[in-house]
């Protein structure tokens, strides 16, 4: 751990004497106040879903989305790979393991762009009924999480190729794999209400 | 199971990572195929809900390392979750009220 780090600790005693790492700390709360953004929007979809008629559903391609479901939880497995890879020291690992994260959440983008134009060319829009708001709303707001994750997967990947993480400090990519599995869990939900049930 | 969050000089924790993945696979996996198949709505939705509690409870007890970090943070997670589940099952009852 640099100096400046140590000091930059010593500024948050309270996480100092619960034990607790306060960028891991600040990260959790930072999570548990997604909780509750994408906790109003899921309750507001099942709402709406429960007393209005959705025919648009029927357009949904639930394979598709199932295989991008399966892209999503692969990427979440790259990320504990980087991180366990760093962990032991192994930097070219972090930096493959990252890589590979950051394709693989682009590569859920491009199914959700996919999706969004084939809805759209069937006139399912975010104006055309309260279906695709809140259809678009609630999917549209998780791609946006992914689209930041694979930004800061690309930031942490140039970080770890610059040589800022080791196996002593590797906070950054443990704050980083927070985020993104969080992402992952949300879609595991959004999945279920959306597409199965 | 292998503690995943301690660290290891070899390959054990890895192979716990990639036996949780390949449990989210094969649940999602069971899901589409669940798709195609004739279930009644009731027992769908109770499975697909089950399945899909299964499926977070893995990735945040094992790839979040729930299961082994402080209870702090398990009930920083845990506190808004429970409200989310109070919130979305009293839109559900006034759903139904209507």
């Amino acid at each position: 751990m640099t100096s400046h780090s140590i000091a930059h600790s010593d500024e948050f005693r309270a996480g100092r004497e619960l034990s607790l790492d306060h960028r891991k700390l600040g990260m959790w709360l930072f999570l548990a106040s997604e909780v509750m953004f994408f906790g109003g929007l899921i309750g507001t979809y099942l709402h709406y879903k429960a007393t209005l008629p959705t025919p648009e559903a029927a357009l949904l391609d639930t394979v598709l989305v199932g295989l991008n479901t399966f892209v999503l939880i692969t990427s979440s497995l790259m990320v504990v790979l980087g991180l366990d890879a760093i962990q032991r020291g192994h930097r070219r690992g972090l930096i493959t393991f990252l890589g590979l994260t950051a394709l693989l959440g682009a590569i859920f983008l491009g199914g959700q762009v996919y999706e969004f134009i084939s809805l759209a060319g069937h006139g399912v829009t975010l104006q055309s009924s309260v279906f695709g708001s809140s259809f678009y709303t609630l999917t549209g707001f998780h791609g946006l999480h992914v689209l930041i994750g694979v930004v800061w997967a690309l930031v942490t990947l140039v970080k770890a190729a610059r040589g800022t993480y080791s196996a002593q400090e590797h906070a950054g990519v443990e704050a980083f794999g927070l985020y993104w599995h969080f992402v992952d869990v949300v879609w595991i939900v959004l999945f279920t209400i959306i597409y199965l049930i | 199971m292998t503690d995943l969050s301690r660290p290891t000089h070899d390959g054990r924790r890895a192979r716990g990572y990639v036996m949780v993945f390949l449990a989210l696979a094969a649940i999602t996996a069971i899901e589409l195929v669940m798709t195609q198949i004739g279930l009644s709505a009731s027992a769908a939705t109770a499975l697909f809900l089950i399945l899909s509690l299964g499926k977070a409870t893995l990735v945040v007890m094992f790839f979040m390392h729930l299961r082994q970090d402080s209870r702090i943070y398990t009930a920083i997670f845990l506190l808004p979750v429970i409200l989310v589940l109070a919130f979305s099952t009293l839109m559900l009852m006034s759903a139904g009220g209507h």
